[in-house]
């Protein structure tokens, strides 16, 4: 299988790698990271009922995807969108199964809103206004490279834009012992399909069997500030769009499928 | 110029704040007797659950989603406050 598409627009936030300038810097090796983690980001585009209600996974989400639409030009309620976690919100998963152990009866009714999967997308279409379709998924370990591979899928199906978000947030409690993720990390894109009248960077995306996966390591300077957390495997999709000269990747798709990455 | 809290307002109007982690608001201005939801602080049902659930592991006693009284009790940081002295059994 192969999937062309045009890049519009990139996003990416860490709290060392506070958006998508300094981390292409600092992945460039253009600047060194900045010596003070930056503060979560705030939803400024859902109304206060919702934003003082918003946990990590929605503020950092909202963010990148809020970015990269900009950055594409676009507006942000036209666009269909793909979200993407590997285990959506772990604090708030802690919270609920720590709470049904212990005091069922006393669960929060704000944090069980929150606790779902499509959490961040849910918001993001109440914030923006959007009407277009959403999907919401998860693939453990392979989950940026799958939510990639939906997102690109959807573009050249629909041969219409789609906006790709990723995130994944810290740990806590119990679960973290299971599920280790340190800190924030979200990134998003917007793909198009390819035309011929505007040019913009592209990709090209060939999945491919294989005994065992090899994906390509993240070598940056930003790579030991994001490798604790869950997403860490889309670094070395940036340090790629982070360079102006074409590069080739591959990520994970499964233990035995992998998806080779031409960044055009 | 709004109503004086009493010291069992002031504290259902910190909880308030904290549990909802309401921006820009400062629990000495909520008005006792102004409305909480829709108007006034802006409240809505979800806010509604989570207080209930708030008060009950403050306070000792269940506010229950069905009661018919609900609307009357949770009018305003007085009403509710009045409630809580009623039924509450923790000190």
């Amino acid at each position: 299988m192969t999937l062309r598409v045009a890049i519009e627009g990139v996003s990416f936030w860490a709290s060392r790698l506070p958006g998508w300038e300094t981390a292409r810097a600092v992945m460039t090796g253009e600047q060194p990271p900045p010596e003070a983690a930056s503060t979560r980001p705030s939803p400024t585009l859902l109304a206060p009922t919702e934003r003082r209600r918003a946990p990590d996974t929605v503020a950092v989400a909202l963010e990148v995807a809020a970015r990269a639409c900009e950055a594409a030009g676009r507006k942000p309620s036209d666009l269909p969108s793909v979200f993407a976690s590997t285990h959506g919100d772990l604090a708030i998963s802690d919270y609920m199964c720590s709470t049904l152990a212990t005091t069922p009866a006393l669960i929060s009714p704000i944090k069980f809103h929150n606790s779902v999967h499509n959490a961040a997308a849910g918001y993001w279409s109440i914030g923006t206004g959007s009407l277009a379709p959403y999907t919401a998924i998860s693939s453990y370990l392979y989950t940026f490279a799958e939510g990639l591979v939906e997102a690109a899928t959807q573009v050249v199906c629909e041969q219409r834009p789609v906006l790709y978000v990723a995130f994944d947030i810290e740990a806590k409690g119990a679960l973290a012992t299971m599920a280790s993720s340190r800190g924030l990390l979200g990134a998003a894109l917007v793909l198009a399909p390819v035309s011929q009248a505007r040019q913009h960077r592209s990709l090209m995306l060939t999945t491919e069997s294989v005994g065992e996966c090899h994906p390509t390591p993240a070598r940056s300077a930003a790579a030991p500030l994001v490798a604790d957390n869950a997403l860490a495997p889309c670094l070395p999709f940036f340090e790629a769009l982070a360079s102006s000269q074409p590069r080739t990747l591959s990520l994970a798709l499964g233990r035995q499928m992998a998806l080779n990455v031409q960044v055009n | 110029m709004s109503a004086t809290q009493s010291a069992g307002e002031r504290e259902l109007a910190e909880l308030i704040v904290t549990a909802l982690n309401l921006e820009g608001v400062a629990p000495a201005d909520i008005d006792p007797e102004a409305p909480l939801f829709k108007t006034g602080l802006g409240l809505d049902s979800i806010d509604a659950l989570e207080l209930a659930l708030e008060i009950s592991k403050r306070y000792g006693f269940q506010l229950r989603s069905d009661d018919e009284n609900n609307v009357r009790i949770f009018s305003s940081l007085r009403s509710l406050a009045a409630h809580i002295e009623q039924n509450r059994v923790t000190a």
